[in-house]
C-alpha cells in the first residue's frame, strides 16, 4: 500500500468565491488544522481536493458515519497465517506519510472517536497507537481537515467544545450567482442560459431555508439537474428529479417549488 | 280552537293539507294566536306554512309552529316572524328531512344562544346557499364551541364577522379557498420574493366591505379568502396574485405621493406601475409572464369605458401580440415600450400615467372610483403604492396576528428587506399588544404553536384550534439542586445506585465479531490452531464495545393547574411541591443515565392561551437555570390536556430516538374555562394520546390522589396510567415506574 495512490493527478476544478484559497495556503504553511463549515453540496470536498492538488500533497478522505470507531481511523491488528499484524488506519497512514487527512462530516462520528484527533491538532502532533504500543510523530507535511455542516446539527450531534477550539475555520456558502452559474455550466456542460435558470431556481429555493426546507438546493443538485438536461430532459423534469423530489417530502413545499420552477423556466 | 269551523276555511288551506292534517295545523295556529305574541306572528306563520306545505308536506310545517313559538318566547316575537321568512329560504334549498333537522338546529341555537338568533337568521340565505344541512350543523357546532359562554363572541360568529366564522364557512362549504393552499402559497411568496411579509386573510364581512382584491397596505398583505369567478383556478390565481405582490416588494421601493392627482390618474399610474414591476419580475422569472397573461382576457372593442380601457391596456402592456385598435391603448403601449431603458425607474409610471390620465380626461371617459375594481383579479388594489395617511386596516383576529408575529420574529431577517421587515416587526408587535391585552402585566406569553382539537360531536379535528404560548420561567431557587442534594441526599444516592445496578446505558463488550477494535484473544488462538491443523479458521476474530442499546427520550409534562396549589393531606406541602420534587429526582436519575429528556409544565386559560413553561428543553443541561425554573413553577388556571400533550409530543417527535416516552404528572381531569362540556376535553385528550402513539410516542400518566379510573383508562389505555394515593411515595414510585417503562 503506497501513499502515492492518494495523489491527485489532474487538477480538480474549483472556482474560488472568496479568499479561501489564500487562507488555506496560510493555514497549511502554519500546519494548522482546518475546519470547513457550510451547507451540503456547496463545494467543501472539491475545495480540499483542489488544495491538495495545488500543494502537491496526497489526500486521504474518510467519510464519517455513526458507527465509526477510533480503530476505523487509527488501525487495528489483523490475524494472518503467520500471526497477528498491524494494519494502519487511514488517519495513521496520513500521519506517517505526510498526507492531508480529510474527515468528511465529522459530527456523524461518535464523540469518543473524534477525541483521537486531539493530540494531532495541537503542537504535539503525535498519534499514540495504544494497542500497538507505538507513538507516531506526524510527518512534517501532515495536515488534518474536517468538514462540518452547522445546518443539521441537532441536540445529539455537535462537536465537542474541546474539539472545535482546535481548528481554524472557513465558512462556505453557495457561490455568487454568476460564479455558481459558471460552475454549473462547466460541470454539467450546459449552456449559460440553462445554468442561469438553474441558479435562479436554487436561489429562490434557498429563501425557504428554515421556512419549510432544511436547506435550499445545493450547487451539486444544480449540476445533477444540468446533467439530466444534457441528456435531453426538459428543465422542468430535470428540476423535479434532481432538486424537488430529493430535497423534501412535504407536498406543500414541493408544490411551492414546482411553482418556482415554473416561474423561472 | 274550533275545528268545526272548517267549512269557511280559505281554499288555500284545503289545497295545502289533507283533512286530518288541517285539524293539526289549525291547532298549531290557534296555539300561536292564543299565546299573546301579537297578531303578526300567527299571520307570518300562516303565510309561510301554507306556502311550504306543498313542498315539505304537513309534518314539518306544523313542527315549524313549535319553533316559532319557542323563538317568540326566548328571543322576541319579531324574531319569530323572521323565522317564518327564513323557513321559506331554507325550504327552497333543503329537502323535507333536512328541513326538519334545520328546525331542530334552530331550536338548539334559540336555547343555547338566543342573542345569536337574529344575526344567524340574517345570514341564513347565504349560509344555506353554500352549506348542506349537515355542514350547517357542523358550522353552528363550531360557533357554539368556539365562543363558549361568551354571548358577544357568539353573536359575532353568527353574524359572520369573525375570521373564524369565515374560515369555518369556507371549510364546511368545501369550496377551495386561500386556506386550502395557504402553506404552499406562503412558501411560494417567500421563495420568489425572498421576503416574509406578514400575510393575513382579510376578514370578509357582508356586502360592500368584502375584500375583492389582494391588498398590500401598511406592509401587511391582506388576502381575501376567495376570489370569486375563478373556480378551479384558485391556486394559480392566488399564485399570480402573490407573484404580483412579490414584484411590488422587490421593485416598488418607495410609495408615490398623491399630490394633486385625481382618482382616475391614480388608477392609470397604478396600472403602469403594475406593468412595470411585472415586466422587471418577468425579466428575472420568465415563467411569471405566462402565469399572469393567462388572466388577461380583455378583448378589443366594446364601449370605451374606463374599466374596459384599463383592462385592455393592462393586457396590451403584458402581451406584446395583443392587438387593440383603440388609440389610447396603443398610445399607452407605445409610451411604455419607448421607456424600455428606464423601466427600473418608478418615476416613469407617474410620467406615463399622468399623460394617459389626462388623455382620458379629455376624451371625457367616465370613471367611478368607488365601483372600480382592478382587473385582472390577481392584481392588488394598489393601496400599497400610495402614501396614504390612513392607518392600516384594523385587525379582526387576535389569534392569527399573534401566531403570525411569532413566525415573523423567528424568521431571520431577509437581506433584501432588512430594514423594512424590522419596521414591520416593530409595528406588528405594537399592534399585538394593543389587540391582545395581557391579563397579568408581569407575565407575557409568546405564542409558539397552534394545534388542532378534536370535537367528538362532529367527529373531526378542528385545525389550529388551540394556541400554545410559552411563558418565561419564573426565577426560583438557583441553589435548587444543591438543596435537593442536601435534603434528599440519601434518596438521590440510593436512586443513583439503582440506576447503576440496573445497568442501563452501559456499553457492552461483544466477543467474536467480524469487525472490531481489538483482536479477541481466545478467537485468535482457536483460529491459529485451526490454521496449523490445515482447517479453515473462523473469521470472527474481534471484540468490540457495543454502543449502549438504550435508545430512549423522555418528555416530562407537569400539570400546574390551580388545583395543584392544594396541600397534600397531612403535610405542609402543596401537590405541586410534590410533583416538583418527584420530577427533580427523576431528572437527576435520567441525567445520570444519559437519556435525553425535557421538562414542560402546563396549565391553560382558554383555548387561545394554553400556557407552557419550558423548564428544560432537550438541549438544555440540568443546571442552575433548570433548577431555578423548576422551583419557580407557580400553580394557576386550568388543565387543557390535549393541547399540552400535542405540544410536548411535537418536540419529543423531533428527537431521533427509538423509544419516546411522554410522562404526564397530573392531579386532575381535563377541564378549561371555555369548555362547559366535561366530555369534550376528555375525548380530545384521548385523541391526542392516540395521534401521539401513531407517531411512535408512548404516553403514560401518573395520577395523583383519588382518580376517575375509567376516564383515565379511556384516555391513556388500560396500561397507560398509574394512580398514586400516598403522595409521599411519589418520587420512589415515579422512578421505579420509569425504570420499568424504559427497560
Amino acid at each position: 500500500m503506497t501513499i502515492d495512490q492518494y495523489r491527485l493527478e489532474e487538477e480538480p476544478t474549483y472556482h474560488p468565491s472568496g479568499d479561501e484559497v489564500a487562507f488555506y495556503e496560510s493555514a497549511y504553511a502554519a500546519r494548522l488544522p482546518v475546519m470547513l463549515k457550510g451547507p451540503t453540496g456547496c463545494g467543501k470536498t472539491r475545495f480540499v481536493e483542489h488544495m491538495a492538488w495545488r500543494l502537491g500533497k496526497p489526500l486521504i478522505t474518510v467519510s464519517c458515519h455513526e458507527d465509526m470507531t477510533a480503530s476505523d481511523l487509527v488501525g487495528r491488528f489483523l490475524l494472518g497465517p503467520e500471526g497477528t499484524h498491524w494494519q494502519d488506519g487511514p488517519l495513521t497512514m496520513a500521519v506517517r506519510h505526510g498526507a492531508i487527512c480529510y474527515l468528511d462530516e465529522v459530527v456523524e462520528a461518535r464523540q469518543d472517536t473524534t477525541v483521537v484527533i486531539h493530540s494531532l491538532t495541537d503542537d504535539r502532533r503525535i498519534l499514540p497507537l495504544e494497542k500497538k504500543g507505538e507513538l507516531v510523530h506526524a510527518h512534517p507535511d501532515f495536515q488534518l481537515v474536517i468538514s462540518y455542516n452547522p445546518g443539521y446539527q441537532s441536540v445529539l450531534k455537535d462537536l465537542k467544545e474541546s474539539t472545535k477550539q482546535r481548528f481554524s475555520a472557513v465558512d462556505f456558502t453557495y457561490p455568487m450567482a454568476s460564479v455558481e452559474a459558471s460552475i454549473v455550466a462547466s460541470e454539467a456542460d450546459v449552456s449559460a442560459d440553462i445554468a442561469d435558470k438553474l441558479v435562479k431556481i436554487a436561489e429562490k429555493s434557498r429563501h425557504l431555508r428554515g421556512q419549510g426546507l432544511e436547506e435550499g438546493a445545493s450547487t451539486r443538485m444544480l449540476i445533477h439537474a444540468g446533467r439530466l438536461i444534457k441528456t435531453g430532459m426538459t428543465l422542468t423534469d430535470a428540476c423535479k428529479h434532481a432538486i424537488i423530489v430529493p430535497i423534501t417530502d412535504d407536498p406543500d413545499m414541493r408544490g411551492a417549488l414546482d411553482a418556482v420552477v415554473d416561474a423561472c423556466a | 280552537m274550533n275545528v268545526e269551523a272548517t267549512p269557511d276555511l280559505p281554499g288555500a288551506i284545503r289545497s295545502a293539507f289533507s283533512a286530518p292534517e288541517i285539524a293539526d295545523w289549525l291547532r298549531a295556529r290557534e296555539r300561536l294566536r292564543g299565546a299573546g305574541y301579537g297578531r303578526t306572528v300567527p299571520r307570518a306563520y300562516e303565510r309561510s306554512s301554507l306556502a311550504l306545505a306543498p313542498k315539505l308536506g304537513a309534518a314539518p310545517t306544523i313542527a315549524l309552529a313549535k319553533l316559532v313559538s319557542h323563538v317568540a318566547i326566548r328571543v322576541s316575537p319579531r324574531a319569530a316572524e323572521r323565522v317564518c321568512t327564513a323557513a321559506g329560504t331554507v325550504a327552497q334549498r333543503y329537502e323535507p328531512q333536512e328541513f326538519t333537522a334545520w328546525l331542530a338546529l334552530m331550536t338548539r341555537i334559540t336555547t343555547q344562544a338566543p342573542e345569536s338568533v337574529y344575526p344567524f337568521l340574517d345570514n341564513m340565505e347565504r349560509l344555506v346557499g353554500r352549506l348542506s344541512e349537515q355542514a350547517l350543523e357542523d358550522w353552528v357546532a363550531t360557533g357554539l364551541r368556539l365562543a363558549g359562554r361568551d354571548a358577544d363572541k357568539r353573536s359575532a360568529y353568527f353574524s359572520l364577522q369573525t375570521a373564524e366564522a369565515q374560515r369555518a364557512l369556507e371549510h364546511e362549504s368545501g369550496e377551495q379557498s386561500f386556506y386550502d393552499h395557504e402553506r404552499r402559497l406562503r412558501a411560494y411568496l417567500t421563495a420568489i420574493s425572498g421576503a416574509t411579509p406578514p400575510l393575513r386573510v382579510a376578514p370578509t364581512g357582508m356586502g360592500e366591505k368584502a375584500a375583492r382584491r389582494v391588498s398590500f397596505a401598511g406592509n401587511v398583505i391582506l388576502v381575501p379568502p376567495s376570489l370569486p369567478g375563478y373556480r378551479g383556478e384558485t391556486e394559480p390565481l392566488f399564485r399570480a396574485a402573490l407573484a404580483h405582490i412579490g414584484a411590488h416588494i422587490n421593485f416598488t421601493k418607495t410609495r408615490f405621493e398623491i399630490g394633486q392627482l385625481k382618482p382616475l390618474q391614480m388608477a392609470v399610474v397604478s396600472l403602469i406601475e403594475d406593468a412595470r414591476v411585472e415586466e422587471l419580475a418577468a425579466q428575472e422569472m420568465p415563467g411569471l409572464r405566462r402565469l399572469w397573461q393567462g388572466f388577461h382576457v380583455a378583448q378589443p372593442g366594446g364601449l370605451p369605458t374606463a374599466p374596459s380601457l384599463f383592462a385592455r391596456l393592462a393586457r396590451a402592456l403584458i402581451e406584446p401580440d395583443f392587438d387593440d385598435p383603440d388609440g389610447w391603448v396603443q398610445k399607452g403601449r407605445r409610451m411604455f415600450m419607448e421607456a424600455r431603458e428606464r423601466w427600473a425607474d418608478p418615476a416613469i409610471s407617474r410620467e406615463i400615467g399622468n399623460l394617459l390620465g389626462n388623455d382620458l380626461g379629455q376624451l371625457r371617459v367616465q370613471f367611478n372610483a368607488k365601483d372600480y375594481v382592478v382587473q385582472p383579479a390577481y392584481r392588488d388594489d394598489n393601496l400599497g403604492l400610495w402614501a396614504l395617511d390612513e392607518p392600516p386596516p384594523e385587525e379582526a383576529q387576535t389569534l392569527e396576528v399573534q401566531v403570525d408575529t411569532v413566525q415573523l420574529r423567528r424568521s431571520e431577517p431577509t437581506p433584501g428587506a432588512g430594514k423594512q421587515s424590522q419596521q414591520q416587526e416593530q409595528t406588528e408587535s405594537d399592534r399585538v399588544e394593543k389587540v391582545a391585552p395581557v391579563t397579568e402585566a408581569a407575565e407575557e406569553g409568546r405564542a409558539v404553536a397552534s394545534y388542532p382539537e378534536y370535537d367528538y360531536e362532529i367527529g373531526r379535528e378542528r385545525a389550529n384550534w388551540t394556541v400554545v404560548k410559552e411563558y418565561p420561567a419564573t426565577p426560583g431557587n438557583r441553589r435548587f439542586w444543591q438543596e435537593l442534594q442536601d435534603a434528599q441526599g440519601p434518596l438521590l444516592s440510593r436512586i443513583t445506585g439503582l440506576v447503576r445496578s440496573a445497568q442501563i446505558g452501559r456499553a457492552r463488550r461483544e466477543k467474536r465479531q467480524a469487525e472490531g477494535e481489538v483482536l479477541d484473544l481466545d478467537a485468535c488462538i482457536e483460529a491459529a490452531t485451526a490454521l496449523r491443523a490445515g482447517e479453515f479458521p473462523d473469521h470472527r476474530l474481534y471484540e468490540r464495545q457495543a454502543p449502549p442499546t438504550r435508545d430512549l427520550a423522555v418528555s416530562l409534562l407537569l400539570d400546574i393547574s390551580q388545583s395543584t396549589a392544594d396541600l397534600v393531606p397531612g403535610t405542609q406541602h402543596r401537590i405541586l411541591d410534590m410533583e416538583r420534587d418527584a420530577t427533580a429526582v427523576l431528572a437527576h436519575a435520567m441525567n445520570e443515565i444519559g437519556d435525553p429528556f425535557a421538562i414542560n409544565a402546563f396549565c391553560s386559560a382558554g383555548r387561545e392561551d394554553v400556557r407552557v413553561v419550558a423548564v428544560k428543553r432537550f438541549s438544555d443541561a440540568l443546571d442552575e437555570e433548570t433548577g431555578s425554573a423548576l422551583s419557580g413553577l407557580k400553580p394557576g388556571y386550568s388543565t387543557r390536556l390535549g393541547a399540552a400533550l400535542r405540544h410536548a409530543g411535537k418536540d419529543l417527535a423531533q428527537v431521533p430516538r427509538h423509544r419516546r416516552l411522554l410522562l404526564l404528572i397530573t392531579d386532575g381531569e381535563p377541564s378549561d374555562i371555555d369548555s362547559p362540556d366535561p366530555d369534550y376535553l376528555v375525548r380530545d385528550a384521548q385523541r391526542a394520546v392516540r395521534s401521539l402513539s401513531a407517531l411512535g410516542i408512548d404516553v403514560f400518566c401518573v395520577g395523583l390522589g383519588p382518580r376517575n379510573k375509567e376516564q383515565e383508562a379511556a384516555i391513556f389505555g388500560r396500561n397507560g396510567f398509574i394512580q398514586i394515593d400516598e403522595l409521599s411515595t411519589l418520587p420512589d414510585k415515579l422512578l421505579s415506574l420509569y425504570l420499568r417503562l424504559t427497560r
